[in-house]
């Protein structure tokens, strides 16, 4: 690696080179991802569309070190991650990047502001500075009055929202949105998504979302489309 | 610690209750075990307080003080064994009683020949006696001045001998039976009263002590082998060889044992449990980078402050109980078998919770990404 390519490297939150991923199950191999190469700018928001069954959830679980994949590399902000051991990937995943999940992303029994701050008590523990960020975080979402409600007395779009605020307690160099708005109606996943741009904006995070839905995309610096586990050109 | 805490102080009524199961377990065992040592202490606790350090019952006795009968010949025997340093008769019977101006009751008399031979070691109040009518009584029975006058009838009755209580020795019963010390010519003087036939008042069994240097397990055996007719034992021996302490012990255990195991099927059920129900919450605590060492740690803070509190609660309930008496049987608070059962439970309670544990080691952090959550 020259010092003009790690630079360039540095400069990027995710590079992804010639990644495969196969899933064997019983004697059947499903192919998620085919050699995918992708690259994702420092500050730059990534939509991902894709149908159903495309690879657009293992694209992300790899890119956040969820999974490692059978072939190729991954680099996120500098970082080579496809060799990193489980206790590497989990460290990885607490300091350097941020989740939005398809489904569960709230703890039951924390409410709103300690969902937040469990990022800190399981990473950092940076303590005072923590909850002045999850205090900031929670204001700019608009959840300030709603700081001490548990899940279960948030609206779907709360919820969404303080899972955005979680997802940033880290101040991760990418976040990784998977149908952010999947279970909100047009209109409020419209908020969710103008908001998660305006997030990512003020911080220059770059972040990919996820989505089936093509009106979301003009929130996007850039959309990429995926079919069959390959990035279409 | 912030999440077992927090966890805990939203599912408050859900824990609360675990606590409170754990902590009425705990009462159940620290009761169980204080009316053992209670029951067991009633039935030879004289045997355990007499100050002899050898006791040599007849075989035929089958270990049992009413049972045993020293012959001379026995008796010189013994005597004759080589690491005697001292030999002295004890006797016991029951007799009925009036203690002052009361109904009549039953009393076991328990008579000593040599003054550390067979008397209490300790005395919880008063002092030794010094005449053939003083005597010493089981504390929880007699106060110091209790008249106490050996029932009899006949031409005998008019001479039966009343006892003083001088002193008083504690946890001094037999066969859970307010029991007195006497010197032998009292003991003499009430077998014979009670029983105007009498004519000679033979031991039930003969104290020893040793020489200095010969240790009482070793004068046993040598008492043992000088006489197929003694069944020599020491005073723990003789306590608890006793006929009945064995098979009480025995049943006690057998209920310890089970608490042994509900305490941590409890525990252990429980926190398996809640762990299946927070697994998709664990799930994405792991996902979002949480080491499985940290959610483990988190389980095993509230398995301490569950068990913790459990056995907080139990001794709180069990303390008052120990002030009061329950008929004959006196519970005690014993520290040393609060601190074994405080430390076993704990013990026991978080091993239950490795089946929980490993659940949450095997959890696998991508099935956050489907939202399974299953474990
Ligand atoms: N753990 C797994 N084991 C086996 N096959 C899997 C596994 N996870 C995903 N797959 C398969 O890999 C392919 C890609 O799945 P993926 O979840 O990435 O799709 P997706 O684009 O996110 O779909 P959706 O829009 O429905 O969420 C699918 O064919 C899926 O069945
Ligand atoms: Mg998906």
């Amino acid at each position: 690696m020259t010092l003009v390519e790690s630079i360039d490297t540095a400069r990027n939150a995710l590079e992804m080179r010639g990644i495969t991923k196969i899933y064997t199950v019983a004697d059947d191999v499903v192919v998620a991802l085919d050699h995918v190469d992708l690259t994702v700018a420092s500050d730059e928001i990534v939509a991902l569309v894709g149908p159903s069954g495309s690879g657009k959830t293992t694209l992300c679980s790899i890119a956040g070190g969820l999974l490692s994949p059978t072939d190729g590399s991954v680099v996120v902000a500098g970082k080579e991650i496809s060799d990193y051991s489980g206790r590497q990937l989990t460290e990885f995943r607490r300091d350097s990047v941020g989740f939005v999940f398809q489904t569960v992303n709230l703890i039951p029994f924390l409410t709103a502001r300690e969902n937040l701050l469990v990022v800190d008590e399981i990473g950092r523990r940076l303590g005072r500075v923590a909850r002045d960020r999850a205090d900031q975080l929670l204001e700019e979402l608009g959840l300030a009055d709603r700081a001490a409600n548990l899940p279960a007395q948030l609206s779907g779009g709360q919820k969404q929202r303080v899972a955005i605020g979680r997802a940033l307690m880290n101040d991760p160099s990418l976040v990784l949105f998977d149908e952010p708005t999947s279970a909100l109606d047009s209109n409020l996943g419209d908020q969710v998504v103008h908001l998660i741009r305006n997030e990512m904006k003020a911080r220059g995070t770059a972040a990919i979302i996820v989505t089936h839905d093509d009106r979301i995309t003009h929130y996007a610096d850039r959309t990429v489309h995926i079919e069959d586990g390959r990035i279409a050109k | 610690m912030f999440l077992a805490l927090h966890e805990m102080s939203r599912a408050r009524v859900r824990f609360g209750m675990l606590i409170g199961a754990v902590g009425l377990l705990v009462f159940l065992i620290l009761t169980q075990q204080a009316i053992e040592g209670g029951l067991i202490t009633g039935f030879v606790g004289a045997l355990r307080q007499q100050s002899a350090p050898v006791l040599v019952y007849s075989v035929d006795g089958q270990r049992t003080l009413q049972g045993s009968v020293i012959n001379p010949g026995l008796e010189a025997k013994i005597r004759g064994v080589n690491g005697v340093a001292q030999a002295g008769w004890i006797g016991q019977s029951t007799f009925t009683v009036r203690v002052g101006g009361a109904t009549e009751s039953d009393a076991a008399l328990i008579g000593y020949q040599h003054p550390g031979l067979g008397d209490p070691s300790r005395l919880s109040a008063g002092r030794r006696p010094v005449g053939p009518a003083e005597a010493v009584g089981s504390a929880a029975d007699f106060a110091i001045g209790s008249k106490v006058r050996i029932v009899a009838s006949g031409p005998a009755a008019p001479t039966a001998p009343v006892f003083t209580v001088v002193g008083l020795a504690k946890d001094a019963q037999i066969q859970v039976t307010p029991t007195l010390f006497v010197p032998w010519a009292g003991y003499e003087a009430a077998v014979k009263a009670a029983n105007p036939d009498a004519t000679i008042v033979l031991p039930s069994v003969i104290a020893v002590r040793p020489v200095p240097g010969v240790a009482d397990t070793e004068l046993v055996d040598r008492i043992n082998a000088a006489s197929a007719d003694a069944d020599a034992l020491t005073r723990a021996q003789a306590a608890s060889d006793t006929p009945g302490v064995a098979q009480v012990q025995q049943s006690f255990q057998l209920i310890f044992l089970l608490y042994g195991l509900v305490v941590p099927l409890v525990t252990g059920l429980f926190f398996l449990i809640i762990t299946f129900q927070k697994a998709a919450a664990l799930t994405l605590l792991r996902a979002i980078g949480a080491r499985s060492s940290a959610l483990v740690r988190s389980l095993l803070i509230q398995v301490v402050l569950v068990v913790g509190g459990g056995i907080v609660i139990g001794i709180a309930l069990f303390a008052p109980l120990t002030l009061v008496s329950l008929g004959a049987i006196t519970i005690r608070f014993d520290p040393g078998a609060v601190l074994f059962w405080s430390v076993g439970l704990l013990v026991l309670g978080v091993a239950s919770a490795l089946v929980a544990a490993r659940r949450v080691l095997a959890i696998d952090p991508l099935e956050a990404t489907t939202g399974g959550g299953g474990l």
